[in-house]
């Protein structure tokens, strides 16, 4: 108690400008607004929960955006760039088993979203500095104290989520913070190679001090999400006040040694889960250069075609997630979306046709795949061991995108693009052949993992009578 | 996905059109000269007149049924004649006399005259140099404010007999202008390296060109020159044999395939559309560290050829000796770099690669490890999906036999 009292003095002073600002828009909402149990003030905590994730999303591509400019002023190759992603993903690798715990048993959600915050936006003015510093160990440092902040971050938006609209309008609140993602994302790709030339401009010369200051005036997008996670705080430990509800927790509990307990379909769909992400980021990391150069695109052209992934991404993610909600049969779902990202990177590999259907392509998949592979978990884990999947989950996949941003970075110095995507074409045919062995394991064991919706309802049915 | 291992060659804007791809195979199989998979390599200085060293590189490349001869010289501007004759057993004859003299022609023969196919010739006419800075277009020609450019015919080369290895096929012309008020090449030097080769491979050294043994590879390299300004990009001007009026063309090929040199999805060539057809193949890339990787390549921007009657160019004596008196000479310009990115400020190095050749140039294939590793990555999955699918319908026949007794 005494720990949220202290909480609240700090936040006091940011909450009523938050709620005074989204005032005069709605002037006659606004006891709705300040009404925690009214859909109007959810809303407005949605808003907030929404661009809490939108700095840490922003920031995460700013090498992809500035690839040519990284590489050329800082003097680094492909490999030591892809440093910078690789930097960002080890942290995570034992985090998302302590992210969890640290939010429920040591900081509580709301502190933890502020900790975290703070880590993301002091890891970027770290990033920055390095550049205005010209140090690139500095930038790399920066990258590793943001990544600290960036995954819990997310799991911390997720536990708000959980706990302001459980039972209520959750899936819609995940698919749309999903997509604030996205959309954080896309402005980063479209927006930092324009702010680095103005201040090229501005500034007379490029160089590492220009780059530098661009990655700090990025830095502004952290401040922003800090400052909704103060408000969020504040607005979080109202309702517990008017509504006396608990404070948020993830309920994870991680238990290490659950890991022996996991069955084979949970190992395919982690094997399918990391060969297929480590075949869009790291790519996606890279491929502003690869439109350049294989397709003869402009600099701002091949940046708004990097970014299509995300951008198809933030409305398609609340439909198929609907989609696969109403029809189930999961595995088929994860089959195509496999499927049709193997025939995009085999698009952008062996054909000079336009990359923007292999993009659109990859990004439909993309968001398909999210949308069916994850809720797999939970058909083929125990609930009370469903937060140690889900860890191992993601710490697995920081791995793989931390081995293979190195590894992308070598083979793109070393041999081209074309090896590149026959190395990604690998990685998600491996994808593939554990989607199909699912598939066949899942057949065979009588599995639950593609019913259709039918099906899992009757079956709900007869467990309750 | 089959098809994609043949016909990925030539899409974009400037593929070859089909009538000349049609040419160039018809070409190809009459004469037999062409596409041999090895041949005899010899390099042979010839020796000057009267003691007098002189630079005349002979390579002749014997085949079967054909011989190819490169002779590349440093008498007046760097160049090479390259003549392909339908005998094991033609020669090169050389009157010094006469092509030392103010009117060489007839200085340099290839004997029997009747089994010449081919021939033609390249001469590197000039080093340019232009200021970089405030450089808005990099295609554009020329790329920014000319300095005085060096002529090569006034250079002063070093003897080839020095740089001569027969153990890789290879020699080095290496240069420094003989008149040098500023100092520039104190220094440094501008080096010709020629190679030939006995069968068909490729270099270690980006940008890594497919050779066959029907070619021969060039390598331009600038290293320790003072650049007249801070931001100065080289250039080179290479002329040719014009055929009839026109100028030869250059095409641009895009291709998928940039596992030989990372990033560059491109490959230019100078056609002589003759039969059989002679090239000269790049890649549009310059490197500025004597170990080119992709941190150091610079763009390399060539210009299309025009006539030179507007201006005389340095005449080469063993072109002259060889053709007779020409003045149909077709000249272009290599531009290297541009105004960001690296440049040949970095090291004061900069080197380029080409290959000359006779035939039809030699075309990349996808390499075996990305065949093999796509053949693994396609087949695997489905296979599995084959095999797996197999046992589970045999499976389920016995389970619903079993259930039948029931």
């Amino acid at each position: 108690m005494e720990e949220e009292e202290e909480e609240a003095r700090p936040l006091l002073a940011g909450g009523p400008d938050e709620a005074g600002r989204e005032a005069p828009a709605a002037p006659r909402a606004l006891p709705a607004l300040c009404d925690p149990s009214r859909l109007a003030h959810r809303l407005l905590v949605l808003l907030l929960m929404c661009f809490l994730g939108f700095g840490s999303y922003f920031c995460y591509d700013n090498p992809a955006a500035l690839q040519t400019q990284v590489k050329r002023d800082m003097q680094v190759n492909t490999t030591k760039f892809m440093l910078l992603y690789a930097w960002y993903s080890w942290p995570n690798v034992v985090l998302c088993f302590f992210g969890g715990f640290l939010i429920d048993r040591v900081f509580g959600i709301r502190w933890g979203t502020i900790i975290f915050s703070c880590f993301v936006c002091i890891g970027q003015v770290i990033f920055a500095l390095g550049g205005i510093f010209n140090a690139f160990w500095l930038m790399e440092f920066g990258r590793f104290v943001f990544g600290i902040g960036g995954e819990s971050l997310a799991v911390a938006q997720n536990t708000y989520a959980v706990s302001w609209f459980k039972g209520k309008e959750l899936n819609l609140v995940f698919g749309l913070q999903l997509s604030m993602a996205r959309i954080g994302s896309t402005v980063n790709m479209n927006l930092m190679g324009w702010l680095y030339s103005k201040i090229e401009a501005s500034l007379g010369s490029a160089g590492p001090t220009t780059l530098g200051v661009t990655l700090m005036i990025g830095g502004i997008t952290c401040i922003l999400s800090l400052i909704c996670a103060l408000a969020l705080a504040y607005l979080d430990q109202r309702a517990e006040r008017i509504l006396h509800k608990e404070q948020g927790k993830t309920g994870e509990v991680i238990k290490l040694t659950d890991v022996k307990d996991f069955s084979l379909p949970l190992w395919l769909i982690f094997i399918i889960c990391v060969c297929y992400y480590v075949a869009v980021f790291p790519f996606i990391g890279l491929g502003k250069v690869f439109f350049t150069e294989k397709f003869g695109f402009s600099s701002q052209a091949a940046s708004a075609i990097n970014s299509i992934v995300y951008v198809i991404s933030a409305p398609m993610s609340p439909i198929f997630g609907l989609l696969v909600d109403k029809t189930g049969k999961n595995i088929i779902w994860v089959l195509c979306a496999v499927v049709t990202t193997l025939v995009s990177h085999m698009m952008l590999a062996f054909t000079m046709w336009n990359p923007w259907i292999a993009m659109c392509l990859l990004g439909l998949s993309y968001s398909l795949l999210a949308c069916a592979l994850w809720p797999m978990v939970a058909f083929v884990v125990p609930e009370h061991q469903l937060g140690t999947a889900y860890g191992f989950m993601q710490s697995i996949q920081n791995l793989g995108l931390a081995i293979i941003s190195i590894i992308a970075g070598m083979i793109l110095d070393t041999r081209g693009y074309l090896f590149l995507e026959v190395f990604f074409i690998a990685c998600v045919s491996l994808s593939l052949l554990s989607v199909v062995l699912l598939y066949l394991v899942n057949r065979a064991r009588g599995g639950n993992l593609n019913y259709s919706a039918r099906q899992r309802e009757e079956i709900k049915l007869s467990h309750t009578e | 996905m089959c098809g994609c291992g043949q016909g990925y060659w030539g899409w974009g804007h400037r593929a070859p059109s089909p009538m000349l791809l049609l040419s160039l195979l018809l070409s190809a199989a009459p004469f037999g000269l062409l596409g041999e998979e090895t041949r005899q390599v010899s390099l042979e200085v010839i020796p000057g007149w009267l003691g007098n060293p002189q630079n005349l590189l002979h390579i002749r490349a014997v085949g079967t049924n054909s011989t190819l001869h490169y002779v590349w010289s440093s008498l007046g501007p760097p160049a090479v004649v390259l003549v392909a004759t339908n005998t094991p057993h033609s020669t090169l004859s050389v009157n010094w006399s006469r092509l030392l003299s103010p009117e060489p022609d007839g200085g340099l023969m290839v004997l029997p005259k009747d089994s010449i196919q081919f021939s033609s010739a390249l001469v590197f006419t000039r080093l340019l140099e232009f200021d970089g800075t405030n450089m808005s277009n990099t295609a554009a020609d020329p790329p920014g404010k000319p300095y005085p450019p060096y002529s090569l015919a006034e250079f002063s080369w070093n003897n080839i007999t020095d740089s001569l290895d027969p153990a890789t096929l290879s020699a080095t012309f290496q240069g420094r202008p003989i008149h040098d008020p500023t100092r520039a090449f104190a220094n440094g030097s501008l080096a010709f390296r020629v190679q030939a080769f006995s069968r068909s491979g490729r270099p270690a050294q980006p940008p890594r060109l497919l050779h066959t043994a029907d070619t021969c590879q060039l390598e331009v390299a600038l290293v320790g020159a003072s650049p007249q300004g801070n931001c100065s990009l080289f250039g080179l001007e290479v002329a040719t044999l014009g055929q009839g009026p026109d100028c030869p063309s250059i095409q641009e090929q895009h291709s998928i395939d940039d596992e030989y040199a990372p990033a560059i999805f491109q490959l230019d060539q100078l056609l002589w559309s003759s039969l059989p057809p002679g090239f000269m193949q790049w890649r549009p890339v310059a490197y500025s560290q004597k170990q080119g990787g992709r941190e150091s390549a610079l763009p390399c921007h060539a210009s299309p050829l025009h006539p030179t009657l507007t201006y005389p160019i340095p005449q080469s004596p063993i072109v002259r000796a060889f053709f007779g008196p020409q003045n149909n000479f077709c000249a272009f310009n290599l531009t290297f770099g541009a105004s960001t990115g690296p440049g040949y400020w970095d090291q004061h190095y900069l080197s380029w690669s080409m290959l000359v050749g006779v035939g039809p140039p030699p075309m990349d294939a996808l390499s075996p490890l990305v065949l093999g590793i796509m053949a693994v990555a396609l087949g695997a999955p489905g296979l599995i999906l084959l095999g797996g699918g197999l046992v589970l319908l045999l499976r389920h026949k016995q389970y619903s036999e079993y259930q039948s007794i029931n």
